[in-house]
């Protein structure tokens, strides 16, 4: 009887212990969200403010708006070869560093450096050294007489070019996740493999890569959910251009919203990323789940 | 009830004016003012005592960066605050900010102006909506040429006042080392459609059939064609390679650095190719005014000035502060202790003092830069409410076809059925 009572005054001091969070998050997550939704139903122009209409138009004209659609496609050339590079970059560095002697741990610090240089940074370093007029890569071939082509003039090439910034500045996260799941994993694993005659690579793919499975899983996902908000890297490295080859939906949505001034359609493109995100990181959450259970 | 609360207070007021006298009662005059930081207003922030001195009314000048700047006079406009009084008000903002009511007219203040008529007419005019003046401006920006003078004369050729020369002139200069031409492309209203009507309308292409009056989009004229396929020529022939993703920064780099012999572009730009501190070829940058076409010279333009909020607190206050900083008074102080040329008078451009400043950019520049404002039109870039989205529809499209991911004609097609669209929204 006592012990129901404590534990009922327990469970009352934990939620108001929770009480305060709940509030920030509130105010400065859950009402903006909200926001967003009710405005995506609207008509509200930054200008001509709202009629008083309200409906599904925007979600309809978002159907048959071809720069919405190929602004998809953007997004997911960006998203795939990102994470892609990003997981299996970060994932080879951080098998390398966790079996590293320990004089040369130091190492691990100088990879994390790009993570800690701010977007804008990264997006300028990046734009000069894909500009063949300051490039110094363009520069050390030219002494060679070879001609390195501009890769901010053409679709493929402006991706890849925002892909691999991306991926210099973000590969350091998905490496020291990694590493921190690599130190869980017991050594005699391997040990005991290798007695048993396996080849280091047999091991790592038999033995290292399935445990580590749901940790890449988890990483991927984070990375996926950053991809889907590229901006600065995009505004700063290509304008969008060469025409609007490089106008992700994230980008589009800022263009529609700021540029043209049609917040309505803005906020209904920021809800469609919502949802899109939100329904990926539940299927990716479910199946990680699966495989912690199994 | 209310009636008689309200009786009651009222003649409690009037009782109180006549107790503490005229002056006592007057509270000082403030007048708040935000403006986006640049050599100028900074300058003015420094000045304003002399303001208070000359007219007891005090001001809280407030200067912040570009992209704060845009967001707190979208709050306070739209939130109806009425903390700000003065603002600075870029033309290219005016026809949207006038639309959405959140200007007061400054005609009655440009009236009482004893010195209007010095104030370059392209200027004033970019200001001008309906039959009234919403802003009086402080800074202008306009187009100039610049040329490596050591390579045309190697190559026994004079600068090109006229577009097919500047062709000429870039195939007969451009080598492996210094491309011909260099020139801003990245797509955007304020990147290549601050340089490309420049060529438009030296051609005789226009944005519209009759602006402001008919605003049907005629950007897919055979003059604007013309204007393009220029545009794409020096550029593609004898631009540096990767030039059509360049902005304005690789353009000045490439100048300085001297991989480009020529280019056309803003005041701001072009004077920092001509730095002896910034540039390695300073010596041998001359500048000239952009060259012309077959229709006429059309130097660019790009222009800033103060407007009243209408919601300011005193109107009358706030109009007074808009008249002195934009005085020939105040810009020419701001001219000598900054680094201004960037005034929108073109008497100060005459005095001694100002000339001798700005003499070390090159001895006529001043001069070219009044030549160049008094050719430029006020409506360079139709600055319609809608002109950031219109913008954007003509300039991806242009870079488009720049990047041969279009033909121009296509390009040009796409983009007025675009703008069509833009303005029958």
């Amino acid at each position: 009887m006592t012990s129901v009572r404590a534990s009922a005054a327990m469970d009352r001091s934990y939620k108001l212990m929770l009480l305060p969070a709940s509030l920030a998050v509130g105010i400065f997550a859950v009402a903006p969200l909200v926001g967003m939704f009710v405005l995506s139903f609207t008509d509200f122009h930054l200008i001509r403010g709202w009629s008083g209409k309200i409906g599904l138009q925007n979600f309809l004209r978002l159907a048959g708006d071809a720069r919405f659609l190929s602004s998809i496609y953007v997004m997911a050339a960006l998203s795939f070869f990102g994470v892609v590079a990003q997981v299996v970059i970060g994932t080879a560095i951080a098998v390398g560093l966790d079996r590293i002697v320990k004089s040369w741990r130091f190492a691990r610090g100088i990879f994390v450096i790009p993570f800690a240089v701010p977007h804008i940074a990264v997006a300028l370093i990046w734009l000069s050294l894909f500009t063949p007029t300051l490039s110094p890569i363009t520069a050390f071939f030219a002494t060679f007489g070879i001609e390195v082509p501009a890769m901010l003039t053409s679709q493929t090439g402006a991706i890849a070019a925002i892909v691999i910034a991306d991926t210099w500045a973000t590969t350091p996260f998905v490496m020291l996740i990694v590493l921190a799941a690599l130190q869980g994993i017991s050594p005699d694993l391997d040990e005991a493999a290798a007695m048993d005659g396996a080849t280091r690579i047999r091991s790592f793919f038999l033995i290292t890569l399935p445990l580590l499975y749901p940790t890449l899983l988890m990483v991927a996902l984070f990375r996926f959910i950053e991809t889907l908000k590229h901006f600065p890297l995009i505004f700063v490295m290509t304008s969008g251009g060469p025409g609007r080859a490089t106008q992700a939906t994230n980008y589009y949505a800022y263009v529609q919203t700021f540029q043209s001034s049609n917040v309505a359609y803005g906020a209904a493109i920021a809800v469609f990323l919502f949802i899109f995100a939100g329904i990926i990181s539940f299927y990716i959450a479910r199946s990680n789940a699966r495989l912690s259970d199994a | 009830m209310f009636t008689k609360r309200r009786t009651v207070l009222a003649a409690a007021l009037m009782l109180g004016t006549a107790l503490a006298g005229p002056g006592a009662f007057a509270q000082q005059t403030e007048v708040d003012v935000l403006l986006f930081s640049m050599p100028s207003t900074l300058g003015l922030q420094k000045l304003a005592p002399d303001f208070e001195a000359e007219t007891g009314i005090k001001t809280n000048i407030e200067v912040v960066g570009q992209d704060v700047f845009e967001s707190r006079i979208t709050l306070s406009f739209t939130g109806g605050t009425g903390d700000i009084d003065v603002v600075h008000t870029p033309a290219i903002q005016v026809q949207r900010w006038v639309e959405a009511g959140w200007l007061a007219p400054l005609t009655q203040t440009l009236s009482g102006m004893p010195d209007r008529d010095d104030i370059i007419p392209a200027t004033l005019d970019s200001f001008k909506v309906g039959d009234d003046h919403w802003g009086i401006p402080f800074f202008a920006e306009t187009g100039l040429l610049a040329y490596r003078k050591d390579l045309l004369e190697a190559a026994g050729k004079q600068p090109p006042t006229t577009w097919e020369e500047m062709l000429d002139v870039a195939a007969a200069i451009h080598s492996p080392d210094t491309a011909g031409v260099v020139m801003r492309a990245a797509p955007g209203q304020g990147f290549n459609m601050f340089v490309f009507p420049m060529i438009m309308r030296a051609y005789g292409g226009e944005f519209f059939a009759d602006y402001p009056d008919d605003l049907t989009p005629t950007f897919n004229s055979p003059e604007t064609l013309s204007a393009l396929d220029v545009y794409i020529k020096l550029l593609g022939e004898y631009g540096p390679n990767g030039v059509s993703s360049f902005n304005f920064p690789e353009v000045v780099a490439a100048m300085q650095a001297g991989q480009a012999a020529m280019t056309v572009d803003g005041t701001s730009i072009v004077s920092q190719a001509v730095d002896p501190q910034k540039s390695r070829f300073a010596d041998q940058i001359e500048l000239a005014l952009p060259p012309a076409g077959p229709a006429e010279r059309a130097p660019a333009l790009a222009v800033h000035g103060l407007g009243v909020s209408a919601s300011a607190k005193d109107p009358e206050a706030a109009a007074k502060f808009v008249a002195w900083a934009t005085s020939k008074e105040t810009m020419t102080k701001l001219a000598l202790n900054e680094a201004y040329p960037d005034f929108t008078r073109a008497s100060i451009a005459e005095d001694p003092a100002v000339k001798e400043k700005y003499a070390g950019i090159q001895a006529d520049f001043l001069d070219l830069r009044i030549a160049a404002l008094q050719e430029a039109r006020s409506d360079y870039r139709p600055l319609l409410p809608t002109w950031p989205e219109l913008g954007a529809a003509m300039g991806e499209n242009v870079n488009a076809a720049l990047n041969g991911m279009m033909e121009p004609q296509e390009a040009l097609d796409a983009a007025n059925e675009e703008m069509g669209y833009i303005l029958g929204q």
